[in-house]
């Protein structure tokens, strides 16, 4: 025990010398996580500009106008008065999403209930905001057809009353209007259609997008670190230092000892940077923050007792590197570290969680989003401690096989 | 202290070490020569542990290596040819470090280690790195690792390839105060002259098999007072050696052929300087042409080339 504490602080005393290691493994995955939380988690909504060229000037074309600057659609489209020509020339290089001629004489002709065409150019580089430009302009010109069908004789009289029409005569045409409205209203408000709206049982809040990204960026931080620390094993053969200990009495187990408990708080101070970072982010309780650790320290452990072994079952340090290398990135493909498993087809995921740092991050995604702390199942914690055990297993067998000697 | 009985290593077919017996005492220096390649390396590493022989028997401070091989290795260090260092450990760190393997606490090891430090003349160093260290620096710290928990038998396998004039004189040093101490060292080199200078008595090993061993003193009788004359050039086989052969029949030189090809004659005979222009008209007269001539003393680099028939290869 005395030996694997002293093996131990050993390692820690040299893992100080290698810095730069140390904020390769916590930054790629910081930086990658930045960057999709950045695009998850923005609030910009899309914004277009509608140019009009109001040549007619009236009421009526004020209130076509107005129609696209109202309510929510305002936050959509802002409406800028324009010239012709100007408005060409802002559409065409793609300044705007459409452009509306409203021409000259479109009150009178919508009074007298003649044809009118309105023109609409768009924007073809955009997709959502013309469409949208374009369906609201339909609605309006239905609304107009609709307003002339319902008040087409009330219409037609306000034009023959001239410019000073008697009180009397106004108040008369006022509750006519009314009249027809509140006759047409029980259609309209509500409508006359009953519909019955059946809802969904209640289900709980999915978690956002970005919070289901962080396992898998923590998981990152875990594989580039346990395939770090596995690669010493390599650079201890190098230094001659395994062959040395071998001459040693009896002392094999508890250096590999010492070696798992420097790779478990390597492990853990870089996934745990992580984990803190992505804590504060997303306002996860600290109260889950002691289970999340320890998971990841002791499966951090796990994954590098099997990069070790995986690198040790090879003749030389650059093969060994290069294969475990080869193998890292479609790990982190698959175990969702590029993309949280929850977003991936059924049967990818089942793949991802099979992988062992999906498995990792699956049941660190439920920590961290479950109602309290402590949610990873027994079962889960010793398929990892065994994982572990076996792992440093075969590196123990490794060296006395050889490896230490060469 | 040391015993190695019919020790033999075997990779398949080949035999890297074969049947080699010797035994090395408490305060003396026991030298392993041989050139590269004859079975030195191997047999440091059955005594230490990090291979198993194939049949044999070795024993540090009476411990089997095999079969009480925890009690044998803690009786024994080993200073391996390549270094075996924590390059970016402090090198105080390292010898600590390597003590506590072995076993060593408290003062017991801080006391040892700044006794190590001195001997190896790392003093003012202890708390740099190795990585900033020379190669004759490292070379010593490397030895300091591999007696800083005061072993009864140290194994030194060529300590001093690679080092310059200066480190070298101070390993020697480093070798003769631990041999002062008490610890039974086996060192082995293929430089002769460090042998020489440092053995108590030894073993010449060659192609796995000991072909000499004693005191240095014992060794050199064998040879006698006999010179080796080394005639390199071109030489008709046949006709030299008739030309040589009538030499010898005449009877008036002791004179032998150790080897002989198209390219070399080796000789060996007494007060050869004397002899030098009989054996040169010979040579010529049988159509060989010298182009260079090489006269040596008796010494063990002599002896190893009169048993072998060949040059210690490096």
């Amino acid at each position: 025990m005395n030996f694997a504490l002293t093996s131990f602080k050993k390692d820690l005393v040299r893992w100080r010398q290698d810095v730069m290691s140390t904020l390769i493994w916590i930054s790629i995955p910081l930086m990658i996580g930045g960057l999709i939380t950045l695009m998850m988690g923005s609030d910009v909504k899309p914004h277009g500009v509608l140019l009009m060229v109001d040549q007619d000037e009236s009421f009526f074309s004020e209130l076509v106008a107005g129609a696209y600057s109202a309510g929510e659609l305002g936050e959509l489209i802002s409406v800028e008065k324009t010239t012709l020509k100007e408005g060409i020339e802002r559409v065409n290089d793609g300044e705007a999403s459409g452009l509306l001629v409203i021409p000259e004489g479109f009150g009178d002709a919508f009074l007298e209930s003649e044809p009118v065409t309105l023109t609409l150019k768009t924007n073809p580089a955009q997709t959502i905001l013309p469409g949208i430009i374009t369906n609201v302009t339909e609605i309006l010109l239905d609304a107009g057809f609709y307003a002339h069908q319902l008040f087409g004789d009330e219409i037609d009289a306000i034009q023959k009353l001239g410019d000073n029409p008697a009180d009397a005569v106004v108040a008369a045409m006022a509750v006519t209007i009314q009249n027809k409205v509140e006759s047409v209203a029980p259609h309209l408000f509500p409508p006359i259609l009953e519909i019955e709206i059946v809802e969904p049982p209640p289900t709980e809040p999915s978690p956002p997008l970005a919070l289901l990204f962080l396992p898998g960026i923590i998981l990152m931080a875990v594989m580039f670190s346990s395939n770090g620390v596995a690669s010493d094993w390599w650079r201890e053969r190098e230094q001659g230092t395994l062959r040395r200990l071998v001459y040693a009495p009896g002392q094999l187990g508890a250096f590999i000892a010492g070696k798992a408990l420097a790779a478990a708080v390597i492990i853990g101070l870089v996934g745990g940077l992580t984990l803190v970072i992505g804590f504060l982010y997303h306002g996860i309780s600290w109260t889950k923050l002691p289970s999340s650790l320890l998971w990841i320290s002791i499966s951090g452990v796990a994954l590098f007792s099997w990069f070790a072994a995986l690198q040790m079952l090879f003749s030389n340090q650059k093969t060994a590197s290069v294969i475990s290398s080869m193998l890292l990135f479609p790990l982190l493909m698959a175990g969702g570290s590029f993309f949280p498993l929850a977003v991936l087809p059924g049967w990818i995921a089942a793949i991802g969680r099979a992988s062992p740092n999906g498995f990792v991050a699956h049941r660190l995604t439920s920590e961290i989003t479950a109602a309290g702390a402590w949610s990873i199942d027994l079962s889960d914690w010793l398929i990892v401690i065994a994982g572990a055990v076996i792992g440093l297993s075969i590196c123990a067998w490794r060296l006395r096989s050889g490896f230490a000697r060469a | 202290m040391l015993k190695v009985e019919e020790l033999s290593k075997n990779y398949g077919d080949f035999v890297a070490v074969d049947k080699i017996s010797f035994h090395a005492q408490k305060g003396t220096v026991f030298g392993l020569l041989g050139p590269n390649g004859a079975g030195k390396s191997t047999t440091i590493n059955c005594i230490s542990g990090l291979m198993q022989p194939t049949s044999g028997h070795a024993s540090v401070a009476g411990h089997d290596v095999v079969s009480d091989g925890k009690a044998a290795r803690r009786d024994l260090g080993v200073v391996p040819q390549e270094l075996a260092l924590y390059e970016d450990l402090p090198a105080i760190e390292n010898l600590r470090y390597w003590g506590k393997a072995y076993g060593l606490r408290g003062a017991a090891l801080e006391a040892r280690v700044s006794e190590v430090l001195e001997t190896i003349g790392l003093g003012d160093r202890a708390k740099d790195l190795p990585k900033e260290f020379s190669g004759g620096m490292k070379r010593r710290l490397n030895f300091g690792c591999g007696i800083v928990h005061k072993p009864k038998v140290i194994l030194l396998d060529e300590p001093s390839v690679g080092v310059d004039p200066q480190s070298r004189a101070r390993l020697f040093d480093m070798v003769e105060a631990e041999r002062d101490a008490g610890a039974c060292i086996l060192y082995t080199t293929h430089y002769m002259e460090e042998a020489e200078r440092l053995c108590n008595s030894l073993a010449i090993i060659d192609h796995g098999k000991l072909i000499a061993q004693g005191t240095v003193d014992e060794l050199r009788s064998k040879l006698g007072a006999r010179d080796v004359l080394q005639l390199s050039g071109s030489f008709p086989v046949d006709a030299t050696k008739h030309a040589i052969d009538d030499l010898i029949e005449r009877g008036d030189q002791d004179l032998e052929i150790i080897s002989q090809e198209e390219s070399s004659v080796t000789l060996t005979l007494s007060q050869a300087s004397q002899h030098l222009p009989a054996i040169f008209a010979a040579v010529s007269g049988a159509g060989g042409k010298v182009t260079e001539t090489s006269l040596r003393s008796p010494n063990l680099e002599t002896l190893f080339l009169l048993l072998t028939g060949t040059e210690l290869r490096e």
